[in-house]
């Protein structure tokens, strides 16, 4: 009886896994020109490379963002809130999709990490 | 100095191997003596580790930048107050911090249960010392807090967000409760070693769970009360991998609390209750693993330290050990004892395992996938709130059900006419409270409805529970009313400070659904004089400040907050931008709690335009506050449940001397 | 390392030593009292001590269950009967050479474990 239980609540949480998707793939620049990826909605992450220019709350902050340990890099629009760390050189992530060769990312979904710290800098609860 | 502080490593590492030989030897041959020796290793490593961390703290509070650990969490300029919380900050010093809480909690533990771990359970002791010598095998030789360097002019600071009270209770709360954790899972294997599948073990380390499960809950609050405040984003929890790797031990120690019982009445869910216990202390240790090895945060995995490694090996020899002492004790283990009844408190007790077992192996899931799918696919992937709070919700529900319905249902068997009865009328508290709410206007999501009405019931449940107690407890012949509560609460113990947690939990899912469903927000750019409107809050953006004050400059973006027309006073958020050491930038929220409304108007200063101008996110959080007075209750009724019981005591001891005569 | 943390290192690696030293020291020459494991009669009594003591709680329960109203008093008088004997078989089992306890024992242990839980 008791395994039964055990089963059916696995089934539940094995079914909501596989089909709504709970994770999110994340991408690094080089994986998301490479794959086939337009329009479908990821996490990107990478090095903030300048010039960054635009406005983030007004027709979209522009940069680019470089692999870590490669040169590819992706065009980035964003509009919505900008953590206080972010400059260029920083490592961050945003969710959104590649559109016509450039990420859009979704509104308020921009976050710095800092490795050594406790926590991620958030700007918004996802 | 470091040298100082290698060699007390290095004694504790002797001495710790010792413990573990002598102590595995004595066991075997029921050698006395070569066991108190080891029993005495262990405590003498203690100290080792204390006289490590002095020479540690010592360094930090000369500012001594030769220690390359100093220099990387400190400066010149840090208060004397957080020495201990740069000391803890980074891998080296929080493994160090872990080791010395080991062996000091491990010591008492073995100390104050004297007779039982010499005579009955000897294995306590090398399993413990077992346990620290892996953290100081990796202190010395892979992740040493004495490396030293050429000294700096300055550190580089600690993270200003760490900076404050919390951040100095936050850390030794979650600490305390995941060592906690290792006493009675080496009672445990102990227990099971020495072929003993009686409950000694539980009542000896009865005390030690609920203080490490009290501890770690605390402190998942604390935690959260930081976030809301310092990360300052509005919300309180955002499943975070370090939030979770707490929250899925907890978890499975409050499973752990209520089979335990089951246990103690029915003689049951023996192999499940050695599971749970091994399954929670694995649990801490990885959860440990991820707070501090810096795993998640990098999209590069284990390869960055090599910590990662270590701990991953650490946590296969803990599930190997585990698995093959629970198996080679099977039929000794297994109990013979049925359940008798689906709707009674055992089963209640069941359901209510299994669905905090399922969320707990959720969150683990979401928490590891991350990381198996890098390594075994190459591609990362991220799991996001939508997850846990669809699950959150898929097993939270029934469980807050049970948590009203378990203190209603009694043991053995309950008819299912009584049991509705009892039911009846906590059920129609909650549907009045509905109906309530409903007219209240709460009506625009089910899910806020559903959250309080549960909540509700089983608060109508607690307080039923009571009454009818002290009630009964009068017409056995009590004076007062008060006395009759008193003797009540006194005599039961774990019961009812069981029943003040479920308040508290269903409090703190009420502050949650409030802000969580019912808040609203409002992102505008505002010009000096302009207003904002958010729910019924004026704000006039007055202007903005900067000022110098110490190690920072603290920008404010000053607003009038008024009500209709009722001014309400002054609000700033901002930034501050520290400039020394870390040159970092802190979020500053501002936050003007409303106790008579219940809620809280939280503002953030998102950007400051160079034209004077300034974007605002104004949040309206309606019961958040509840979530931390739900902390409070948390506590008291823990502290209830842990108060000693000399009645219980004494009987206990009568019955272990009994069966030795 | 300088002088200072090589003395003080020393000195706290004598008196680990010393410590971990000193059960042996203490009663150096006597003959060392082995552990004595405990023996199959001892620990089925402990069983039946968990048994009794299980039954008698379970019993003492029962009653405040039925007292606040937990349990109607039909499912009381169905279960009360099972637990006593429960007790009393328990109890018996532990000292055989007693007479056999009959059921107002029980129910007065019970009844007066309700009021002093030492007694149990």
């Amino acid at each position: 009886m008791v395994a039964l239980s055990v089963a059916a609540v696995l089934a539940v949480f094995l079914l909501y896994t596989s089909f709504a998707g709970g994770a999110t793939e994340s991408l690094r620049p080089s994986q998301i020109v490479a794959g086939d990826y337009a329009g479908k909605g990821v996490q990107l992450a990478g090095i903030v490379i300048g010039p960054v220019t635009g406005d983030a709350r007004g027709s979209g902050l522009r940069f680019r963002l470089k692999d870590f340990d490669g040169k590819q890099t992706v065009p980035v629009v964003y509009k919505g809130s900008v953590p206080d760390l972010f400059r260029g050189g920083r490592h961050v992530f945003l969710q959104g999709a590649l559109e016509n060769g450039t990420f859009v990312g979704k509104p308020d979904s921009l976050v710095t990490k800092c490795p050594s710290k406790y926590a991620p800098k958030k700007t918004s609860s996802s | 100095m470091p040298g100082l502080g290698r060699a007390a490593l290095v004694l504790a590492l002797g001495l710790v191997l010792y413990a573990v030989l002598a102590g595995g030897y004595a066991s075997l041959s029921g050698r006395r003596r070569l066991g108190d020796s080891a029993r005495n290793a262990l405590v003498a490593a203690f100290v080792a580790c204390l006289a490590a961390g002095g020479v540690l703290l010592a360094a930090f509070l000369t500012d001594d930048l030769s220690f390359a650990y100093v220099a990387e969490h400190s400066s010149r300029d840090l208060p004397a107050r957080y020495a201990f919380t740069a000391l803890w900050s980074g891998q080296e010093g929080s493994l160090l911090f872990w080791v010395t809480i080991l062996t000091g909690m491990g010591s008492v533990a073995v100390l104050l249960n004297r007779r039982l771990v010499a005579e009955v359970l000897p294995w306590t002791v090398p399993i413990l010392a077992a346990v620290a010598g892996y953290f100081v095998i990796v202190l010395v030789f892979v992740s040493s807090p004495f490396e030293t360097q050429a000294a700096p002019i300055d550190g580089a600071g600690l993270n200003p967000s760490l900076q404050n009270p919390y951040m100095m209770i936050h850390p030794p709360m979650l600490y305390l409760g995941y060592v906690g954790l290792t006493i009675p899972f080496a009672f445990a294997m102990a227990a099971l070693a020495s072929k003993r599948t009686d409950e000694r073990w539980i009542f000896a380390t009865r005390r030690w769970t609920l203080a490490s499960w009290m501890f770690l809950g605390f402190g998942i609050l604390l935690g959260s009360k930081w976030a809301y405040e310092e990360v300052g984003w509005g919300g309180w929890y955002a499943w975070d991998p370090v939030e979770n790797a707490a929250l899925m031990p907890w978890l499975v120690a409050t499973a752990f609390l209520h089979s335990v019982m089951v246990q103690e009445k029915k003689n049951m869910l023996r192999v499940w209750n050695v599971v749970l216990v091994a399954l929670a202390f694995g649990l801490s240790i990885f959860g440990t693993f991820l707070t501090r090895s810096g795993v998640i945060n990098s999209i590069h995995s284990f390869s960055q330290s090599p910590i990662g490694a270590w701990f991953l090996g650490f946590l296969c020899v803990i599930a190997v050990f585990s698995i093959a002492m629970i198996m080679w004790r099977l039929p000794i283990l297994r109990s013979r004892t049925k359940m008798e009844s689906l709707v009674s408190r055992e089963a209640a007790f069941l359901y209510n395992n299994l669905f905090l077992v399922a969320f707990a192996l959720t969150v683990l899931w979401g928490v590891a996938y991350p990381m198996v799918s890098e390594a075994v696919r190459g591609v990362a992937s991220t799991v996001g709130a939508p997850y846990y709070n669809f699950f959150g919700v898929v097993f939270g529900l029934p469980l807050v059900v049970l948590m009203g319905i378990g203190p209603l249902v009694a043991w053995r068997r309950a008819s299912l006419r009584q049991l509705g009865a009892s039911v009846a009328w906590p059920a129609g508290v909650a549907v009045v409270t509905g109906g309530v709410l409903l007219a209240a206007g709460a009506g625009s999501s089910l899910l806020g409805m559903v959250g309080y009405t549960f909540a509700a019931f089983v608060i109508a449940a607690v307080v039923l529970e009571f009454v009818r107690g002290t009630r009964a407890r009068k017409s056995l012949g009590e004076a007062t009313w008060v006395g009759a509560f008193t003797s009540l609460v006194g005599r039961n113990r774990r019961r009812y400070g069981g029943y003040i947690v479920h308040a508290s939990i269903a409090l703190l899912l009420v502050g949650a659904v409030g802000i969580g469903v019912y808040g609203t927000t409002s992102i505008r750019k505002l010009e000096p004089g302009q207003t904002m409107e958010v729910g019924g809050y004026t704000l006039r953006y007055l202007g903005s400040t900067q000022d110098r004050v110490a190690n920072r400059t603290e920008l404010r973006a000053r607003l009038a907050v008024s009500r209709g027309d009722k001014p309400l006073g002054t609000l700033a958020a901002g930034k501050n931008r520290y400039l020394e050491g870390s040159r970092e930038v802190s979020n500053e929220v501002g936050i003007r709690t409303d106790w008579l409304r219940a809620q809280d108007l939280f503002v953030i200063a998102d950007r400051f335009n160079a034209d004077g101008s300034v974007w605002l996110k104004v949040l309206v959080n309606p019961l958040v506050n509840l979530i931390w007075i739900s902390g409070l209750i948390f506590l008291l009724g823990a502290l209830v449940t842990m108060w000693p019981d000399a009645r219980e005591q004494r009987r206990l001891a009568k019955r272990f001397a009994l069966a030795r005569a | 390392m300088t002088v200072a943390a090589l003395i003080i290192a020393a000195a706290l690696a004598a008196v680990a030593v010393l410590f971990v030293a000193r059960p042996f020291l203490r009663s150096a020459g006597t003959r060392e009292e082995p552990i004595r494991d405990s023996d199959a009669a001892e620990l089925r009594r402990l069983e039946l001590l968990e048994e009794r003591d299980r039954a008698l709680a379970s019993l003492k329960e029962l009653e405040f269950d039925h007292r606040t109203g937990k349990i109607s008093d039909d499912d009381y008088r169905e279960l009360v009967g099972p637990l006593r004997r429960e007790a009393a078989a328990a109890i018996k089992a532990l000292d055989p050479a007693a007479p056999p306890a009959r059921s107002g024992e029980v129910e007065g242990s019970a009844a007066a474990a309700d009021r002093d839980p030492e007694r149990i």
